[in-house]
């Protein structure tokens, strides 16, 4: 068994708004073992990011509010820690490096300092130490002349270099799990695998936990090694990378798949899913997928899935499971590999 | 009629950024679409792709070059004829937030050209037009009334779409006309335009960051770099035999959702940044990034030639055959 760091237990989370109450996660269950990278994957709104965050209480109360659940950090129950006493674990034990990288650096500090500050925060160290530290991690990031660059603003910087920067203050304190909200989403592709290859090499390096919140499944396939697929405020399949991928057990799990042309073929039509995702003002009681699912049954309206185990940790939360259940085939994606290396540590 | 539907002929974009600094945004871009037929263009952000389609329909004006439409001039045209041209292009835009008008009801927005191009002669055919609009891109005749912030991004990118259709275009320009959408959606969209391409023999300007998106829908595709096309053939000989250093690298940068081939492929990662399109030298732009360059490439500017079978590369590398 692996050492589990972060364990998250049926987590509802809601935002008291004008409008009523939005019910934005919605028993959430997740695990991060250490040094493993855990892929949360969804579509816009489906509360991963909000999972996410909410684990490191960044989200004000009100309206944030969370409802029931509980997290755990190493081993401790972190559910009701005050903000003080989160201080104290945010930046040092867990971090995190956000969608935007024009937006969430301070544009009137120096980079330098902004990555210094966190080490002055949680360690006691002098300033100049600090700043020796700080310059470490700019040349560990692949910044190119760290001294200069240590004097500069946000805005000298191009996108992917900024990126760079976040992740630098996010893993200067050597913390245990790294979160990383879409942190490619608003580069380019080549600068994209520049930031994954360094998110990478660092988490060998630090033996980071990872998890990265993205929509792209391409993204996923190239970092995780466990996934957990979320869809209106839960998870809907948790599995391994390659299970998840070429044997998929939820529809959704499957006609997200589906949905992205591959890069082998060019037939015309792309399999779609109808419809859009349910309003979380007022979340269905069956199943939140039912409505968009191919193979519905009277069931899925009426009552929300359990979660059915399958071997390799696979956990899929669909009737479909159900030993009563017609069984159908689901289509994945298939690899392009003729040959399948089995012996992959996947 | 012309040989082909749209033309593009040397074209040049540059906007002047103040004292000797000129933004070289579209530099020397020549390429051709036959009807009916999807053309698309890919690159990173800053490298032109949407300034040559907002060229081409006109909401910037060329520097230099020319954009032929069925033979005709598209930045000669003046008075009643650039009316005409209006109704035979019209564009998709990226951000289906910002491109409609948010005091608008969507039917106002979809009849606007309607009424401009005065294609209806009664009011009841204007409202019977717009219902069609709405039923052709999948949308109900109920949402004629409502407002844009009442519909998600995949339904308003689908009002885009019906404003576009709205004249019986000929040529659409689409704009990342999906990367703003979930992936579950983008494919709904994508493969509404493929219908409407055939059920109303569309022309399509595809332009796109994602190149598997791109690769999906195009017939032919071109790669641009820094305001220049660098690489174009028809879609699937420049995806399965790429030749120039960029798109190589381009294409082994992408994802690919596989996770076997992804972890067993090498990571070729491209070093450095796109450099700045401000007051360029006139090399190779590639040059300064790529593995291959020698000494001629920071000399001279490579020629984009046709090395056989209609694939067009820019390189000397190719051109000479270095090894």
């Amino acid at each position: 068994m692996q050492e589990r760091i972060l364990e998250i237990e049926d987590l509802h989370f809601s935002f008291d708004t004008y409008a009523g109450e939005v019910h934005a996660v919605r028993g959430v269950s997740l695990y991060v073992n250490k040094g493993e990278t855990l892929a949360v994957v969804g579509e816009s709104g489906c509360g991963k990011s909000v999972t996410v965050q909410s684990v490191m209480k960044l989200i004000p109360t009100p309206p944030g509010r969370l409802k029931s659940g509980k997290i755990y950090y190493c081993g401790e129950n972190i559910t009701h820690y005050s903000q003080k006493q989160m201080q104290r674990l945010r930046g040092n034990e867990m971090s995190m490096i956000f969608q935007d990288p024009m937006t969430s650096l301070n544009p009137t500090m120096r980079i330098g300092r902004q990555i210094a500050e966190g080490i002055l925060k949680h360690e006691k160290i002098s300033a100049k130490e600090a700043k020796q530290r700080a310059i470490e991690m700019l040349k560990k990031v692949g910044i190119s002349n760290p001294e200069k660059s240590y004097r500069r603003y946000p805005h000298q910087f191009s996108g992917g270099m900024r990126q760079r920067v976040m992740i630098a203050m996010a893993l200067v304190c050597n913390p245990k799990v790294l979160f990383a909200d879409e942190p490619t989403t608003a580069l380019d592709v080549t600068t994209q695998a520049q930031i994954l290859e360094l998110i990478n090499e660092l988490k060998e390096e630090l033996g980071t936990s990872v998890v990265i919140i993205t929509h792209d499944l391409g993204v996923v396939a190239r970092t995780a090694e466990r996934i957990a697929v979320m869809y209106a405020g839960k998870v809907v399949e948790t599995g391994l990378a390659r299970d998840i991928f070429y044997n998929p057990k939820h529809p959704y799990t499957s006609g997200l798949l589906e949905s992205m042309p591959s890069g082998g073929e060019t037939g015309k039509t792309l399999a779609s899913i109808p419809g859009t995702p349910p309003d979380l003002f007022a979340p269905p009681k069956g199943c939140a997928f039912a409505p968009r699912c191919r193979y519905c049954m009277k069931i899925c309206q009426e009552m929300p899935p359990e979660a059915t185990e399958l071997e390799n940790g696979h956990s899929v939360f669909c009737w479909l499971m159900h030993p009563q259940a017609p069984k159908y085939e689901l289509p994945g994606r298939k690899s392009r590999l003729k040959t399948p290396d089995l012996k992959g540590d996947l | 009629m012309a040989e082909h539907l749209l033309e593009v002929k040397g074209l040049k974009k540059y906007f002047r950024l103040g004292r000797n600094q000129v933004l070289h945004a579209v530099d020397d871009v020549s390429f051709y679409i036959d009807e009916g037929k999807t053309f698309g263009l890919v690159g990173e952000s800053g490298c032109g792709k949407t300034t040559v389609g907002r060229t081409i329909i006109r909401l910037y004006d060329a520097d230099e070059g020319k954009v032929l439409f069925d033979g005709m001039d598209v930045h000669k045209l003046k008075g009643k004829e650039y009316k005409q041209f209006t109704r035979k292009m019209q564009m998709i835009f990226q951000d289906p937030y910002a491109s409609l008008d948010p005091r608008k009801t969507v039917g106002a927005i979809i009849g606007e050209g309607l009424k401009i191009h005065r294609l209806c002669k009664t009011k009841q055919e204007y409202t019977e037009r717009i219902y069609e609009l709405l039923e052709i891109v999948g949308l109900s005749r109920e949402h004629a009334n409502r407002f844009p912030h009442e519909f998600s991004g995949g339904q308003r990118q689908r009002v885009g779409i019906a404003r576009a259709l709205a004249v019986n275009p000929k040529f659409i320009v689409c704009d990342e006309a999906i990367s703003a959408l979930d992936v579950s959606i983008q494919a709904q969209i994508i493969n509404l335009l493929v219908e409407l391409q055939e059920k109303l023999k569309l022309t399509y300007l595809f332009i796109a960051h994602d190149l598997n998106v791109v690769r999906h829908i195009s017939d032919d595709t071109a790669v641009m770099y820094l305001g220049q096309i660098i690489e174009m053939a028809e879609t699937n000989e420049l995806f399965n035999n790429p030749m120039h250093p960029y798109t190589i690298g381009l294409l082994a940068a992408a994802p690919e959702a596989d996770p076997d081939y992804e972890r067993s492929r090498p990571h070729m990662l491209m070093s450095g940044e796109v450099p700045s399109p401000i007051n360029p030298a006139p090399v190779c732009r590639f040059s300064s990034r790529c593995p291959h360059a020698r000494l001629k490439c920071t000399e001279e500017a490579p020629e984009l030639k046709d090395i056989g079978n209609n694939h067009y590369v820019a390189c000397f590398k190719i051109q000479e055959g270095w090894v």
